[in-house]
């Protein structure tokens, strides 16, 4: 099936600036859902579709909304990869991908470690007294506990974090600029390489990681397979994680009186994760593409045409969520969208759980005593398509 | 057809139809049944379609399998013995009559 590149007949076409949406989509996305649920947007190139309900609706239809969009930024960053698959091939390499991130596999196998590299990285910062968080903490462990768990022992943080940016320049360079392209691939091929030397190593020692379990896995997975879907999870590991970590520790710097609570009772910290990946969504949109006829928002779309599922949408609609633009870790519980549903529900779900809210935010809050933020809260806070602080500077008493 | 009930947590019964074939957790969805999200569609990767077996139907229904029993460990209701995935319940004829308990929450 072709993508059609065009809006579908019927459906209304709204103008939308992409630097206003980097910079804020929310007051955007609260229009579209008032007004146009399902709308075309030129910039974009594809419908946005804004209610809970009707992303839910396209979540469920694996086989109408494919993931298999042509022409993706990513598809030309990594090669075929699972994100951009529908089954039976998704399932194949989902199901060998996906054993190390199980849940009982992150509390038995990699829980520790993650914890070790925690408490190293903020031994470096805790005599400072102040500290970018993003930066000095967030993103290193992040990428330390993704080479971890994807079983590159032959890559440092520091390579994961700078592949994960090339690759997330490339998958945003909407404008075509030959020199994102340039480091994109340096990045891949360095992965490639990286990736070939630890299969080979695995196939020899099986270690439990994720490139382990794929060389193992009983369908049959190539090393190019491997290859790819390594791209992809460095691609996106490294800033979901850091981005939940940034947003829900700003907004709990900001509230004290929730920070008091939640400090005093940890079983809250499950509470602030669900709600800071509602609230502030690290991924904001993903694509989709018709692969026959469907009515969806009332207008009926032909077969090819691009859809985007806006979830950072869905998760503020107000017909789902009351007082759905604050931050309340009290609201009632309701499914987010945040990890995506249906077959590609979050690989990454369990360990980000693990890694943000009973690791990372307990630790710093528990270790960094007086911590104040010097930021105000609409500082450094980026993105539509992927969405979080780029920095988040602190300050806290050292004696 | 099997007929299978989903007792929701204020104590209200849901009577659904599916054909054997299928899995509780879409006779649930596909019903409308409130308070089994399912928010992998079916793959035993996001423990939010869980329910308690009665205890007269344990039996018959069996235990949960490898992947289900880890994640069951992370069920957002406290797990008990008869908490099983709906996602990894096949319905056949067997089942027939058979009778679940919606716990209070899934995420």
């Amino acid at each position: 099936m072709n993508a059609v590149t065009t809006a579908a007949p019927g459906a209304p076409v709204v103008e939308l600036d992409l630097a206003e949406l980097r910079h804020d989509p929310y007051p955007a996305y609260r229009e579209l859902r008032r007004t146009a649920p399902l709308a075309w947007v030129p910039s974009v190139g594809r419908h946005l579709l804004t209610r809970y309900e009707d992303i839910v609706h396209a979540e469920k239809l694996p086989e109408v909304f494919s993931s298999r969009e042509e022409g993706s930024l990513l598809l030309r960053t990594v090669g075929p990869n699972l994100l951009r698959e529908d089954d039976p091939d998704h399932r194949r390499l989902r199901s060998a991908a996906e054993p190390p991130t199980r849940p009982r596999q992150v509390r038995d196998l990699w829980a520790g470690a993650f914890e070790r590299t925690a408490h190293q990285l903020l031994d470096r910062i805790a005599g400072r007294g102040e500290a970018d968080l993003i930066r000095d903490f967030a993103e290193p462990l992040a990428a330390a506990n993704l080479a971890l768990v994807l079983g590159l022992s032959n890559a440092s943080a520091d390579d994961i974090a700078d592949w994960s940016r090339a690759m997330m320049a490339g998958n945003s360079n909407y404008a075509d600029d030959p020199d994102v392209w340039l480091r994109a691939e340096g990045a891949t091929r360095a992965i490639e390489e990286a990736v070939a030397e630890t299969a080979g190593r695995v196939r020899r020692e099986p270690d439990g990681s994720v490139i382990s379990s794929m060389v193992h896995a009983d369908g049959p997975v190539t090393l190019a397979e491997i290859q790819n879907n390594v791209k992809v999870i460095i691609g996106g590991g490294v800033n979901e994680p850091r981005d939940v970590f940034g947003v829900g520790a700003q907004a709990l710097l900001h509230r004290p009186e929730v920070l008091d609570r939640v400090l005093k009772d940890p079983a809250l910290w499950k509470r602030v994760f669900e709600e800071t990946a509602r609230w502030i969504s690290p991924i904001g949109m993903y694509p989709r593409q018709l692969t026959q006829d469907h009515e969806i928002a009332g207008v009926p779309l032909p077969a090819g045409s691009r859809v985007a599922l806006v979830i950072a949408s869905g998760n503020r609609d107000e017909s789902v969520f009351e007082r759905a633009d604050e931050f309340d870790v009290d609201r009632p519980h309701h499914p987010h969208l945040a990890f995506g549903g249906g077959p590609h529900f979050c690989m990454g779900a369990w360990v980000a759980r693990h890694e943000v809210s009973a690791l990372a935010w307990p630790l710093v809050f528990g270790r960094l005593k007086g911590l104040r933020p010097t930021d105000s809260p609409a500082d450094h806070l980026e993105g539509w398509v992927f969405r979080g602080l780029t920095s988040l500077n602190v300050t806290w008493q050292t004696s | 057809m099997t007929i299978v009930i989903f007792e929701l947590p204020d104590g209200t019964q849901r009577k659904v139809t599916a054909e054997p074939g299928t899995v509780l957790m879409q006779a649930a969805v596909s019903n409308g049944v409130d308070g089994i999200v399912a928010e992998c569609g079916g793959n035993a990767s996001c423990a939010t379609c869980h329910v308690y077996v009665d205890a007269r139907h344990t039996e018959l229904v069996g235990p949960p399998n490898d992947v289900e029993d880890e994640m069951l460990d992370f069920t957002a209701a406290e797990r008990r013995p008869t908490s099983r995935l709906s996602c990894q319940i096949q319905l056949s004829d067997a089942l027939d009559g058979l009778l679940v308990h919606v716990p209070e929450e899934q995420v």
